[in-house]
């Protein structure tokens, strides 16, 4: 194991200063000459056939410069899954058809927002209602009405991993148990609402600043759309106020800014409200999740089938990545010899749900641990210890899909019940108070191409130059999980420099190297870790052949870079400042800068991800018995993400994660009627505030990820998983209620109490 | 956010801002700390052809105990200012308490305890208490002053008694009685900052024989922040004995005519009634058991 000074250190972000005090430049922080505002239209129907549109009355309006409808547009259809171009099922803006409350008709830019709003309100549509149907059960029934007609059965999508024989497995179980799971959609709620800024320039090429986690995909799917070429299309991302997974694929507005703007020749910008995020913005999949699972009298696993319907809304959106991975993830953590899941994702008259943090794992582990926790109980175990039993180890495989190169589960568990006296808390607890046991495993980014990229997964560049300075370039986008702070880092080790030696450039798709597939998936320290240490070891090869040949060393040498020198590893007496290292290697090349490129692609890495994070969490409750109210009291959390990069950005993430999953379990929630969202305000999306996060204690795991930058994995989205079963755990050890059906509330609980 | 576009006005006195209120009729609307009035033309709930502030009017902003006669508190006083008042903390805690419980701290920086009653929310969270302790409402319009109880003052979501062109200038909280409680109760799905999904305030008096005085207040299970008159009446004049209490609360529950929103089913809002009944009760009891020995 390799040690730097800077790597699992505290190191402040980057960006923590300019976002504490206003000076971060937001998308709509942005001002140009000229720019024009734009707003949209949206479908007040959940299923309609579009008649005829009127927007005379609207363009008629003074200060209006431009109004678009689907009729004016290529009609060029895009989606994530370009491998597989049936997949995608969405228009800018509608065509003949509206699919859900929401769905957008038309755009219109005009002087300032006011205008552009009024203007919506001139537009004259005409409707022939379609019936509608909002839940997936209705959905695959015959008869039902269908929202696409290339896809008559409404199932968009139809995934199966099998292994293993599980009717033998089956067979060979003594104890077998079948329960059904419900969860529900949760909001991204980023607290930036999307934003963007196109220009066109006077060949007609469009620079555009918005809010995305996935430059490059908007950059390629922009371009299709418009029917230009990638290079025709400049993506820059601004700060950028949380994604979340919502900011992962080409949104409306952004096309309708980069169109608008050819057509008036001035820049446009799109900025939506929260109202128009929580009405009409993506979401988590709600699924329906059977699962079967049979353990051996010892507490052996011995085979699981899995069933999930995922309730897609009206378009694909992220749903077969969604489909794909919650299969994934319901062979995780245990060893189930004998494995098969099926799943559906069906299309309903709702927003589109799609990426979200965890992407398939938060359902699809609320289920298995939940069941977990279910069978310890009915098999009289500790629940830890029938973890323990089962728990994946460093070398499993999951047969055609994965290896498990790196797994701290079974420390995980031991230290999250030591952390929690789990042993003494489990066993002694007044009515009311209870502690329980959730874990989760997560992908540190995929592996299978769906978006068909033409690149390297990730690339970096990086320049070195005389004065001992580094510019680090490279298209990975930092949307505040501090991407750029972890990139320096691992650069700064690389060559033996300082944070303050190393100047970033990120996220631009006309300046920093080709590709990046964008920050999701928990994909980028890993991905992009690597390219930039593949860079950094190309620049230090011509750094260490300089100084080789200018200090005249045997060839037997090893030389490293470290605190600001190029020197025989431990001889920095010996060494040349970096600088002067560099100007030696551009003084042999006659001027030429020293420049490198890096990239990372995972290669031989099954269908999954080139590695694999694991933790455990308990939770302790306090459960009102009268009001039925829970209120988290404690969550400690053990977890295995590799070498630690940022230890204060780790943290983060695990709080920003309990955040997230304590609304998941307990409060947030849409509230729907006809496939319409009435709470569309922070005040009745119950999303947890700061007063409502309960303390923690955690601890890193330390393993060692051959495959990860120095050792790292993934950090970011496999904590929001545990969360949710392990608070229901512990409202089941407290009250005896047991969810299956999320979120938990205090009406649930009390009609359980009252049986 | 907003294309609203209106006439705004910020008089200096009391007089000035009721004519100004007046004349402009219907569509004008007054602003003190505007954290509900800003909300709702943003939203375009309403679509005001003027805004009349009352930030200007030094007299209203004030908050004055007399120990012989109460407390009362300006139509300018911020709720951060009622919930760390000395006077109020000491005499008055449930007062500063359901000030301190009111949305969060920046809305309370701005937020008035006047404009929370005039903005009428059926679940504004310090109308219970201040009923329930017999509070009093000040109402300034063209014939000059008028008082109304507090429990006369709501008219229906949204709706009160304030006539066009009259100003709520100050809520009145007379004395507590000397063996008396005061306590507000109040629960929403979200823990800490959130809008009430029930509230109940409470004060019983006690003397040597048993309750002198009960009453007891609901919130957000009716039209209006409403009198649990029968509930009361279980417990006047009787020893508060536990089951008695736990009476009366079945008896709030049952007067309560809750409906079912987005924030809590009618059933489940009838059953809090019940449990936030019974504890402002025995909340109530402690200090009044204290005091009357």
């Amino acid at each position: 194991m390799k040690s730097y000074s800077i790597i699992g250190e505290n190191i402040p972000r980057n960006d923590g200063q300019a976002k504490a005090t206003g000076s971060a430049v937001y998308a709509d922080d942005i001002k140009l000459q000229g720019m024009l505002h734009g707003a949209l239209l949206r479908s007040p129907l959940p299923h309609a056939r579009i008649a005829r549109i009127d927007v005379r009355k609207a363009a008629a309006l003074t200060g209006v410069k431009c109004v678009i409808t689907g009729e004016d547009t290529p009609k060029i259809r895009y989606g994530n899954w370009r491998l597989f171009p049936a997949t995608q099922d969405e228009y800018p803006l509608a065509v003949d058809k509206v699919r859900f409350i929401g769905d957008e008709v038309a755009a219109v830019a005009a002087v300032d927002k006011d205008i552009a709003r009024e203007a919506l309100e001139l537009i004259e549509v005409e409707y022939e209602e379609l019936p509608a149907v909002f839940d997936v059960k209705a959905s695959i029934r015959k008869g039902a009405p269908v929202l696409h007609e290339e896809t008559p059965s409404n199932i968009s999508v139809d995934r199966k991993i099998q292994y293993g024989d599980i009717n033998k497995g089956f067979a060979e179980a003594d104890y077998v148990r079948e329960d059904t799971f419900t969860v529900h959609a949760q909001s991204h709620a980023y607290l930036e609402p999307c934003s963007c800024v196109a220009q066109a320039d006077l060949d007609g090429r469009i620079t555009i600043w918005t809010s995305t986690q996935t430059p490059y995909i908007v950059q390629c799917l922009l371009a299709s759309t418009l029917g230009l070429r990638e290079n025709d299309i400049r993506v820059i991302v601004p700060y950028v106020g949380g994604g979340f997974g919502g900011k992962m694929e080409l949104r409306p507005w952004e096309f309708c800014s980069a169109f608008m703007a050819r057509m008036t020749g001035r820049p446009v910008k799109f900025t939506l409200t929260r109202e128009e995020e929580l009405a009409t913005g993506r979401r988590r999949h709600p699924m329906i999740l059977k699962s079967k699972v049979g353990f051996k009298k010892d507490g052996t696993l011995t085979a699981k089938d899995l069933k999930i319907t995922l309730d897609g809304g009206a378009y694909n959106a992220m749903g077969p990545t969604a489909t794909f991975l919650c299969g994934n993830f319901g062979a995780m953590l245990y060893r189930y010899p004998n494995y098969r899941f099926m799943g559906q994702h069906v299309y309903t008259n709702k927003p589109p749900a799609s990426a979200m943090r965890g992407f398939g794992a938060p359902q699809s582990l609320f289920a298995a641990e939940s069941q977990m926790n279910m069978a310890a109980e009915e098999l009289g175990v500790d629940p830890i210890e029938l973890r323990i039993k089962n728990a994946q180890v460093t070398g499993d495989t999951i047969p055609d899909v994965a290896v498990i190169s790196s797994c701290g589960f079974i420390e995980s568990l031991k230290e999250a019940a030591k952390m929690s006296s789990w042993k003494r808390k489990r066993k002694n607890m007044k009515p009311g108070r209870g502690v329980g046991v959730g874990c989760y495993s997560f992908i540190s980014g995929g592996v299978f191409n769906w978006f068909n990229t033409q690149y390297p997964f990730s690339a970096a560049e990086v320049r070195a130059f005389d004065d001992g300075t580094v510019h680090l370039l490279t298209m990975a986008t930092d949307i505040g999980q501090g991407s750029n702070t972890a990139m320096k880092q691992i650069l700064a080790a690389e060559l033996g420099l300082r944070m303050e030696d190393i100047r970033v450039t990120s996220a631009d798709t006309a300046m920093t190297p080709q590709a990046d597939l964008g920050s999701w998936g928990s994909r980028v320290t890993l991905m992009n870790g690597n390219a930039v240490i593949d860079a950094a070891g190309k620049i230090k090869k011509e750094l260490f052949g300089a100084v080789s040949a200018r200090k005249n060393l045997n060839v037997i040498y090893e030389l490293e870079c470290k605190d600001g020198v190029v020197c025989p590893k431990g001889r920095p007496d010996r060494g040349v400042p970096f600088g002067e290292a560099v100007a030696m290697v551009q003084k042999a090349n006659r001027g030429e800068p020293l420049v490198a490129r890096g990239s990372y692609t995972p290669r031989d890495k099954g269908l999954v991800t080139p590695a694999f994070s694991f933790g455990a969490q308990v939770a302790e409750v306090d459960v009102d018995m009268e009001t039925g109210l829970v209120k988290v009291e404690k969550m400690w959390t053990a977890h295995d993400c590799g070498t630690v990069i940022n230890h204060m950005a780790v943290e983060g993430q695990l709080e920003g994660s309990i955040h997230m999953g304590l609304g998941y379990a307990l409060t947030e929630q849409f509230v729907m009627k006809d496939g319409k969202t009435l709470n569309t305000t922070f005040l009745d999306y119950k999303m947890p505030n700061a007063m409502d996060m309960p303390p923690g204690e955690s601890v890193c795991i330390e393993t060692y990820e051959e495959e990860g930058p120095l050792g790292a994995k993934e950090a970011g989205e496999g904590l929001v998983s545990p969360t949710a079963p392990a608070i229901a755990d512990a409202v089941f050890h407290a009250t005896g209620y047991r969810c299956v059906d999320l979120p938990i509330t205090p009406e649930k609980i009390l009609g359980h109490l009252k049986k | 956010m907003s294309r609203a576009k209106f006439e705004y006005y910020a008089p200096g006195t009391v007089e000035e801002a009721s004519r100004l209120l007046l004349d402009a009729g219907k569509g004008a609307f007054l602003l003190a700390g505007g954290t509900d009035l800003l909300v709702k033309i943003n939203h375009e709930m309403i679509h005001p052809k003027a805004v009349v502030s009352l930030n200007a009017i030094k007299e209203l902003d004030f908050i004055k105990f007399e120990r012989n006669k109460g407390l009362t508190i300006g139509a300018g006083a911020r709720l951060a200012d009622v919930e760390i008042h000395p006077d109020i903390r000491r005499r008055y805690p449930a007062v500063a308490y359901a000030a301190s419980v009111t949305a969060n701290t920046q809305i309370r920086n701005m937020g008035t305890v006047s404009g929370n009653l005039c903005n009428a929310a059926p679940s504004a969270e310090n109308a219970p208490t201040l009923i329930a302790m017999n509070a009093e409402v000040a109402l300034y319009g063209k014939d000059g002053e008028r008082r109304l109880p507090l429990e006369e003052f709501f008219k229906g979501p949204g709706l009160t008694a304030l006539e066009p062109g009259e100003i709520l200038t100050s809520v009145f909280v007379p004395l507590p009685p000397a063996g008396s409680g005061v306590s507000y109760q109040h629960i929403s799905a979200r823990g800490k900052v959130d809008i009430s999904a029930v509230c109940v305030g409470a004060m019983v008096s006690l003397d040597k024989s048993g309750c002198e005085d009960v009453r007891i207040a609901l919130g957000a299970v009716a039209p209006v922040p409403m009198r649990a008159l029968k509930a009361e009446r279980v417990l006047k004049g009787k020893k508060p004995a536990e089951d008695l209490v736990e009476k009366a609360a079945e008896q709030a529950m049952k007067e309560a005519r809750p409906i079912s929103d987005m924030r809590a089913s009618a059933a489940y809002r009838k059953t809090m009634v019940r449990v936030l009944t019974r504890r402002a009760l025995t909340e109530a009891l402690k200090p009044a058991r204290k005091k009357i020995g």
